[in-house]
C-alpha cells in the first residue's frame, strides 16, 4: 500500500539540475498516475459524496441519517469486529507460541501443517461452510445431538453474531498465526533460552520474552484483518438474516436497493474512520518502540 | 549463598544422529573455577547447554550437590548461564533486565529495585537502570549479562565464550575482574573457551576436550607442562615436534617424540650440555617485538625457534632446547608420565 521513493543525489550544478528532476518525475509518473487515478481519486470522491445532496450542494444529512438508521448496525459491526478480533489474537498466539515453543516435535509438525488450510479458502466458500456448520439443523448441531451430548430440542442455530465471529475468526486466525510465528520464530533462540535459564517456564516465555519482541507484527495481522472483516460482504449476507448486521450488508441494501450513493458513503466513512484509529494507534505504537531503539 | 560441588557422570549426547558428547566424567569442587577448553567444534558449548538443560542427554547424569539434574527441564535447575550473545532482552531496560529473574520467584518490586540498584554498583554501572539494553557497549552488556546471572545468587555459574566478542584489551581487564568476582562470590563456575591463554590465567581446574571427548583434565601448571598426548600439547600452544635421536637427552627411556614451545628453542646460543639440538637452514625470520621468530628447515621437519637477534634466511643455524622444555611422548604419542623420567634418571 506503501510506495517509497527514492531520489537519485542530485549534483549541484545548476545546468544539470533541471533534467535530472524531470528524469526522476518520468520514471515516478505511472506509479504516481495510477495510484491517483485507483485510489486517491475514488476516496476523495466517495468521502465527497458523502457530504453532498442531490443537488451538489454541501450537506451533513448523509451522515446523520446514517447515524439515526444504522447506529445499531454501527455498534453490532464494532462489536463483532472485537470479538472476532479478540479470539483471532488469543488463537494465533496460542497456536503461533505452540508452534514456536512446543516441545513435543510431532505435533508442532502436525499443527504447522495444519493451521494453514483455511488461507486457501475464500470468503465466499467459508461462508457457504460456516452456514451448512452452524445452522440449527448444521452439522455441528447434528454431531452433538447424535453422539448424545446435546437434547435435539435444544438445538439452536448460530446463525447470528456467532456465526460471524467464528466464521471471521476461522478464516482469519490462520492469516495471523502466519504473520506471527514467522515473526516469533525471527526472536532469537536464546532470548528465549535466557529466560527458561532464569526460571521461566514456557507460558510465561511466551507472554513476557517472545510476544513483546514479535507484537508489532501481531498488530498489523490484527489490522489487516480488521479492514478484511468490514470489507466482506459475502459472509454477512450469507449468515445473518435481518437486522441488526454489518455494515457491507447495509452498504450494499442502500446501493442496490435505493442507489443511495450519499448515505452508502456515510456508512463507508464510519468504516474509514475506525481503521484510521487503529492504523493510527499502529503508527504511534512503532513510533514509540523506534525512539527508543 | 549456597555453592554446590557439580558431578558428571557418564554424560553422553546424540544430536541427530550423531555423537556429540561420549561418556564425560567430571568431578566439580564446590567454589572452584573449571574451564572448558577445545577446539572449535569439540562440544563445548554442548556440554554446558546439556547441563543447563537445554540439550538432552542420551546417557548419564548431572548431579549439583544433593540434586539430580538429568531429568529437569532447564527452568527448574537454578543454573545460572550467561550465553556468548548475552541473549539480553531488547524489549526490557536495564533494570527490568536484571529484576526479571527476581521477578520470577516472587520478590516484591521495592526490593527488587534495591537488589538491582546493587547490582549495578558491583558491576560499575551505577544509574544505569532505565537505559535501553541496545544502547550500552559491548563490554557493558557483558557485565549486565553477567549481573542478571549472578542476581539470584544460584548455585553453579555457566558462561560460554563470555569474553570472545570483546576486544582485546577488555578482555584482560574483564579476565581478572571477573575471576575476582567469581573468588569473591565462590560460586561454582565453568567457563566455556578456545582461548589457552585465557583458561591457563584463570582456571583452577582445565577440561581439555577434542571430538566430543575428554582428553585430560588436570589444573593449568600440570596441563601445561604434561599436556596428555600430541594432540593435546599441538592445542597447548607445543609448535614442534621432533623424533628422537641417539645423542639427544634421556628424558624418558620410551621416549620416540619430543615436543617443545618456540619459546624455549633458542638459535646460534654457545651449546650447554644436555641440551637437544639440531641444525639446519633458515627460511624465515619474522620480527615479533622481543625477539626473532625464526623458522628453520631441518631433516625430519621445519621447527620453530626464538633468537635475540636477527638471522639471515638461507643460513645455517643451530637450534638448542634446554633438557627441561622437552616434553617426551612415547610410541602411541602419549605423553610419558613424570614417574618413567624419574626411574630413567636414577
Ligand atoms: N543442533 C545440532 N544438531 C546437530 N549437530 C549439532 C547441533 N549443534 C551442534 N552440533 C554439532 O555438535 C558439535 C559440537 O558443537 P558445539 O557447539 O558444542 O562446539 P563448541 O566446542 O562449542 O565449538 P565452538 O568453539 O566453535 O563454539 C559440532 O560438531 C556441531 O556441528
Ligand atoms: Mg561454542
Amino acid at each position: 500500500m506503501t510506495t517509497s521513493f527514492s531520489h537519485a543525489p542530485s549534483l549541484p550544478i545548476p545546468g544539470r539540475r533541471l533534467p535530472r528532476i524531470s528524469l526522476g518525475l518520468l520514471l515516478v509518473l505511472p506509479a504516481l498516475t495510477a495510484i491517483t487515478l485507483l485510489y486517491a481519486l475514488p476516496l476523495i470522491r466517495s468521502l465527497v459524496t458523502a457530504f453532498r445532496d442531490g443537488s451538489g450542494a454541501w450537506t451533513t444529512e448523509h451522515v446523520v441519517r446514517a447515524f439515526s438508521l444504522y447506529g445499531r448496525d454501527m455498534l453490532f459491526s464494532l462489536g463483532v469486529v472485537s470479538a472476532s478480533l479478540a479470539l483471532i489474537a488469543a488463537m494465533s498466539i496460542a497456536i503461533a507460541g505452540y508452534l514456536t515453543l512446543g516441545a513435543t516435535p510431532w505435533a508442532v509438525r502436525a499443527l504447522r501443517w495444519l493451521y494453514r488450510w483455511p488461507l486457501f479458502i475464500p470468503f465466499v466458500v467459508t461462508g457457504q461452510l460456516a452456514r451448512s456448520f452452524l445452522a440449527t439443523n448444521g452439522m455441528m448441531n447434528n454431531v452433538l445431538v447424535e453422539t448424545g451430548l446435546m437434547a435435539s430440542s435444544s438445538a439452536q442455530s448460530f446463525l447470528d453474531w456467532r456465526g460471524l465471529v467464528l466464521t471471521f475468526a476461522w478464516k482469519q486466525i490462520p492469516f495471523v498465526t502466519l504473520l506471527l510465528a514467522g515473526a516469533m520464530a525471527a526472536v532469537e533462540q536464546s532470548h528465549i533460552e535466557a529466560a527458561r535459564n532464569a526460571g521461566a517456564g514456557r507460558l510465561r516465555c511466551l507472554f513476557q520474552i517472545v510476544l513483546p519482541q514479535a507484537a508489532p507484527t501481531l498488530w498489523v495481522g490484527l489490522i489487516l484483518s480488521l479492514v478484511a472483516m468490514l470489507s466482506v460482504l459475502s459472509v454477512p449476507m450469507m449468515l445473518i438474516s435481518g437486522n441488526p448486521t454489518m455494515m457491507t450488508s447495509m452498504m450494499a441494501h442502500r446501493i442496490t436497493y435505493y442507489g443511495d450513493y450519499g448515505i452508502a458513503n456515510a456508512l463507508g466513512l464510519f468504516s474509514y474512520a475506525l481503521t484510521a484509529v487503529t492504523a493510527w494507534f499502529y503508527l504511534r505504537l512503532t513510533l514509540r518502540r523506534e525512539a527508543t531503539r | 549463598m549456597s555453592t554446590e560441588a557439580l558431578t558428571l557422570t557418564d554424560v553422553t549426547v546424540d544430536l541427530g544422529r550423531q555423537r556429540i558428547l561420549d561418556g564425560i566424567r567430571l568431578d566439580v569442587a564446590p567454589g572452584s573455577f573449571t574451564c572448558l577448553l577445545g577446539p572449535s567444534g569439540c562440544g563445548k558449548t554442548t556440554l554446558l547447554r546439556a547441563i543447563a538443560g537445554f540439550t538432552p542427554l542420551r546417557g548419564g547424569e548431572i548431579r549439583l550437590g544433593s540434586r539430580t539434574l538429568t531429568h529437569l527441564p532447564p527452568e527448574k535447575r537454578e543454573t545460572a548461564m550467561v550465553f556468548q550473545s548475552y541473549a539480553l532482552w531488547p524489549h526490557m531496560s536495564v533494570a527490568e533486565n536484571l529484576g526479571y529473574p527476581l521477578k520470577l520467584r516472587g520478590v516484591a518490586r521495592a526490593e527488587r529495585a534495591r537488589k538491582v540498584a546493587k547490582t549495578l554498583e558491583r558491576l560499575e554501572l551505577a544509574g544505569f537502570e532505565e537505559r535501553a539494553v541496545t544502547e550500552l557497549s559491548g563490554g557493558q552488556r557483558q557485565r549486565i549479562a553477567l549481573g542478571r546471572a549472578l542476581i539470584i545468587d544460584p548455585p553453579l555459574l555457566l558462561l560460554d565464550e563470555p569474553l570472545s566478542n570483546l576486544d582485546a584489551a577488555i578482555r584482560r581487564s574483564l579476565r581478572s575482574e571477573l575471576r575476582r568476582l567469581q573468588k569473591s562470590l565462590g560460586i561454582t563456575t565453568i567457563m566455556v573457551t578456545h582461548d589457552q591463554e585465557e583458561a591457563l590465567q584463570m582456571a583452577d581446574q582445565i577440561v581439555l576436550m577434542r571430538s566430543g571427548k575428554m582428553v585430560q583434565v588436570a589444573a593449568p601448571q600440570a596441563l601445561y607442562e604434561q599436556p596428555a598426548d600430541l594432540g593435546a600439547a599441538r592445542f597447548l600452544g607445543v609448535d614442534n615436534t621432533v623424533t628422537r635421536h641417539a645423542q639427544d637427552p634421556v628424558v624418558a627411556s620410551q621416549a620416540v617424540t619430543f615436543g617443545f614451545r618456540t619459546r624455549d628453542a633458542r638459535i646460534n646460543e654457545p651449546v650447554r650440555p644436555a641440551a637437544l639440538t639440531r641444525k639446519g637452514r633458515v627460511i624465515e625470520c619474522v620480527y615479533t617485538g622481543d625477539g626473532y621468530h625464526v623458522s628453520i628447515d631441518t631433516v625430519d621437519a621445519e621447527l620453530f625457534a626464538t633468537s635475540a637477534t636477527s638471522v639471515a634466511p638461507g643460513t645455517f643455524a643451530v637450534l638448542q632446547v634446554p633438557e627441561s622444555a622437552l616434553i617426551p611422548f612415547g610410541p602411541d604419542d602419549r605423553h610419558l608420565p613424570p614417574l618413567d623420567r624419574h626411574e630413567d634418571i636414577a
